[in-house]
């Protein structure tokens, strides 16, 4: 049971910290328009749920603080908290709190820290400014619950001969209401002993006009027990309505309680609490004495004491009270946006996938073995049952696709708040936040995103004084943006600032020996400097970007993730920097070419097309590495020179595969073309990490591995290797 | 077989502890995620107590209540309502509705089996 139990925290742990981001979304929305009562109940349902879960775990450090989180949230919702910046400050900055504890509890019986705890209680000062009065009251009343002790031994002890004597009639209504008034006596034979119960039968009706629906009965009960007043009041709480009960206490305490409260008048409030901590009364009879007070007061404009009102009349008196709170909360939510999900471990997910890879490459093995049988049936079925692997795999993979709009909206709060920091007016606009991508690559790319993202707003966007000195709006722009393209994603993260000093980068770079003195690159590769270890050209280290950690980390993680990093960027406009990243990490489909005796595999969605490397071409190109691709400049890589495989003699017919990425083309040029092959990507092993080109394997249907070709790099390599050759040609000619 | 118990309530979290104190305790327990999912799990079987949360999309607890005591199976089922202290117009609400019983969030398992002890036999 405690395994169950640690399971629902689990699942308690993660929604609230979905709950939280949802929150925080809502009350940036709110920002925006405060006047969104829709928005205000997602809020206050948000933070209700929290501390109701919390509350079921005996969280209590989330309970307290979402206690008056959602009591702020509860006066917003009626109208008497006035929604302000402020407000939404510090109760974003409380839901950042309410992460950190639920945190804490995710560690596992962590500590809070000092800091933590700072923080809270400043939050509850802060807190405090929007919470009723009343409120201080009620907290007094809990400490005065504490000191129950003490008051209990002033009171005289308890004389075990002594019974409580219970006079109960249930109301009519009771069995309708669902509640059998047995299974209450049941459960007050629990809290100790019933000595005598009378039925009593007066208010029964002669047999003919006796409703079976109806309760007519009465019980006088003896009771021994030492659970006080409050307790035994609560078994029959569910009855109250319409029932008559009375309680009386083993001492016969009525004079006590009168001559207390007596001596002292004007503090009838008080009194009242204390009665209740005593266990004399219980807090439903003093709130019913309370509103008797009120009513009587009205009429002869003298009140009556309240320990007269609570003794004599104890009764149900809170249809006025009802009548006025029901017109308080009438919130609906319309949130009806959540669909239907079911909660999976991500473990099993990957499970599934895994089982699924092997699946494909059990499959591909099938296929292969029916071919050489070449039995016309048996390929038949195994075509058929491969389209359904095809299937199954697409299908198991778009169960780990989720859409990045929850990653970018996040950068809507350091937006914010980075842009109070900076003091910079920055707005951020998010486009095809529906594109979809794999869970891992969306975990692992919050941090790339995170720095680019600082980066930009603190040094591409200019302050506004200089963006109105050279006539651009006053707000900074800034924009995320994804799409899907031939088989990637791709995130822009776009400024409109100042852009990158190009000649301070190439001055840079020079410096550092990252390019040569008399060599000048396009601007692209200039710009693409920023990415290499170390190289900073921020003016002042400031706190948000330039601690050292730079480009080059960024790059690092997105190239971990077998993605491109690249920046573009024009002087007064801003800067784009665009992350190329795989749809996915686990399988694809790709084009499997043979060099020699090896295999390699091309992603499937970055060829273009295979062309025949004819014999004219071939005698051309021993000298140079480019084709003539229909009047189009082809730069290519031969792979059995990049790959130095050997040569299994003879002058066999070469082909090329020309693939495209980024916008460049580049031509492969290979042995044999094999045709479509489902691709489940396995990683190298960490010492073939510094191999070039290459960026994965796989097993064949045959169960040889066959290496997955980096074809970005690859492409990369052709056209670099060209163009310098280009350049040292021209260079050459014009020395000359 | 023990009695079955319905709880209704959209946090899942909610709907897992409570039904591991419940079926600790000997009883069956059917899940629904909302009002409206509920009333799709009232088809017709024996239910001995229902326990609704109040705040809920698709169908909050209230018309919840007022939704089952239209259906002549289950007018007479009690039902136990969870509310909060910041909520006494929402009780109010519930047992005009129909829901005599509640139980205050936040609960401890324990004070929630007493509360369905009240209610029904084992």
């Amino acid at each position: 049971m405690s395994l169950d139990l640690d399971q629902a925290l689990q699942t308690y742990i993660a929604e609230a910290r979905e709950l939280l981001q949802d929150m925080e979304d809502s009350l940036l929305r709110l920002e925006a328009d405060p006047s969104d009562a829709d928005t205000i109940g997602a809020i206050f349902r948000a933070a209700h749920t929290i501390k109701g879960s919390a509350g079921l775990f005996g969280l209590d450090p989330i309970v307290s603080f979402t206690h008056i989180v959602e009591d702020v949230l509860d006066r917003v919702r009626d109208g008497d908290v006035v929604i302000e910046a402020n407000l939404i400050a510090v109760l974003l900055e409380s839901g950042d709190h309410m992460l950190h504890l639920v945190d804490v509890v995710a560690a596992q019986g962590g500590q809070l820290d000092a800091e933590a705890i700072a923080r809270e209680s400043g939050l509850r000062i802060r807190l405090q400014d929007y919470q009723a009065n009343q409120d201080s009251s009620k907290s007094n009343n809990v400490v005065q619950v504490e000191t129950e002790a003490s008051f209990q031994s002033s009171g005289g002890g308890f004389v075990e001969t002594d019974n409580w004597h219970i006079s109960l009639r249930f109301g009519e209504n009771v069995m309708r209401d669902g509640m059998d008034p047995l299974s209450f006596l049941r459960y007050l034979s629990t809290l100790g002993e019933i000595v005598s119960i009378t039925t009593m039968f007066d208010a029964l009706p002669p047999a003919d006009k006796m409703d079976a629906e109806s309760c007519y009965l009465g019980f006088e009960i003896d009771f021994k027990s030492d659970a006080d007043k409050a307790t035994i009041a609560g078994v029959f709480e569910f009855a109250r309505e319409g029932s008559l009960i009375h309680i009386l206490p083993p001492h016969s305490k009525l004079t006590e309680y009168i001559d207390l409260i007596r001596s002292f008048p004007e503090n009838e409030t008080r009194l009242g609490e204390i009665l209740v901590s005593t266990g004399a009364l219980t807090q439903q009879e003093l709130e019913d004495g309370l509103s008797e007070q009120q009513t009587s007061t009205r009429s002869d404009g003298s009140t009556t004491p309240l320990g007269e009102i609570l003794v004599d009349q104890r009764s149900v008196e809170h249809e006025v009270v009802q009548a006025a709170l029901d017109k308080q909360t009438q919130s609906k939510d319309s949130k009806s946006k959540e669909n239907r999900y079911i909660r999976v471990h991500a473990d099993k997910l990957d499970e599934l996938i895994n089982m699924v890879g092997e699946l494909v490459i059990a499959g591909a093995g099938v296929s292969l073995l029916a071919q050489r049988v070449s039995d016309n049936g048996l390929q038949e079925a195994t075509s058929v049952m491969s389209g359904l692997v095809e299937e199954i795999r697409d299908g198991a993979l778009r169960l780990r696709m989720v859409p990045i709009g929850e990653t970018f909206s996040r950068f809507q709060r350091v937006v914010r708040d980075v842009g109070r920091e900076l003091g910079k007016d920055i707005e951020l606009v998010i486009t095809g936040a529906e594109t979809e991508l794999d869970k891992t690559v969306v975990e692992k790319i919050g941090d790339p995103l995170m720095h680019l993202v600082r980066n930009a707003m603190d040094h591409g966007i200019e302050s506004a004084s200089i963006r109105q000195a050279v006539g651009k709006p006053a707000k900074g722009t800034l924009r995320l943006n994804a799409y899907h393209d031939s088989g990637s994603i791709v995130i822009e993260i776009v400024d409109d600032g100042g852009g990158l000093n190009r000649d301070r980068i190439l001055q840079k770079a020079r410096e550092r020996g990252l390019i040569a003195p008399n060599v000048t690159p396009p601007d692209s590769e200039i710009y693409n400097m920023i990415f290499e270890a170390g190289f900073s050209t921020a003016e002042a280290i400031t706190n948000l970007s330039g601690r050292g950690v730079g480009m080059d980390v960024v790059k690092r993680n997105i190239t971990a993730l077998r993605g491109t990093v690249s920046l573009d960027s024009a002087v007064g406009q801003g800067t784009t920097v665009s992350i190329r990243l795989p749809l996915t990490l686990a399988i694809i489909d790709g084009f499997l070419v043979g060099v020699g005796k090896s295999s390699y595999i091309v992603p499937l969605d970055m060829v273009q097309e295979c062309i025949e490397l004819s014999e004219k071409d071939r005698q051309e190109t021993r000298e140079r590495s480019y084709l003539n691709l229909r009047g189009e400049v082809l730069p290519f890589v031969k792979l059995r020179d990049h790959f130095e495989v050997e040569s299994i003699g003879g002058s066999r017919r070469e082909n090329v595969v020309v693939v495209s990425c980024a916008g460049q083309k580049a031509g492969l040029v290979v042995d044999e073309l094999m045709g479509e092959f489902q691709t489940v990507i396995k990683p190298l092993g960490k010492i073939f990490s510094t191999l070039r080109g290459i960026s994965g394997s796989t097993i064949l249907g045959s169960g040889e591995v066959a290496l997955i070709l980096d074809v970005p790099s690859l492409v990369h390599q052709a056209v670099n290797q060209e163009s310098q050759k280009v350049s040292t040609r021209q260079l050459s000619h014009s020395v000359m | 077989m023990g009695k079955a118990i319905l709880i209704v309530d959209d946090s899942a979290s909610v709907r897992q502890v409570v039904s591991i104190a419940l079926k600790g305790a000997g009883y069956d327990v059917i899940e629904g995620c909302d009002g409206k999912d509920a009333l799709t799990k009232l088809n017709g079987q024996k239910i001995h107590l229902i326990i609704s949360d109040v705040n809920m999309p698709n169908m909050d607890g209230i018309t919840f209540v007022k939704e089952v005591k239209k259906l002549a199976n289950y007018k007479f089922t009690p039902i136990i309502m969870l509310t909060t202290e910041s909520q006494e117009g929402k009780k109010q609400e519930g047992q005009a509705a129909g829901a005599k019983a509640w139980v205050v969030k936040p609960f401890q398992p324990a004070q929630m089996l007493a509360a369905v002890s009240k209610l029904i036999l084992p």
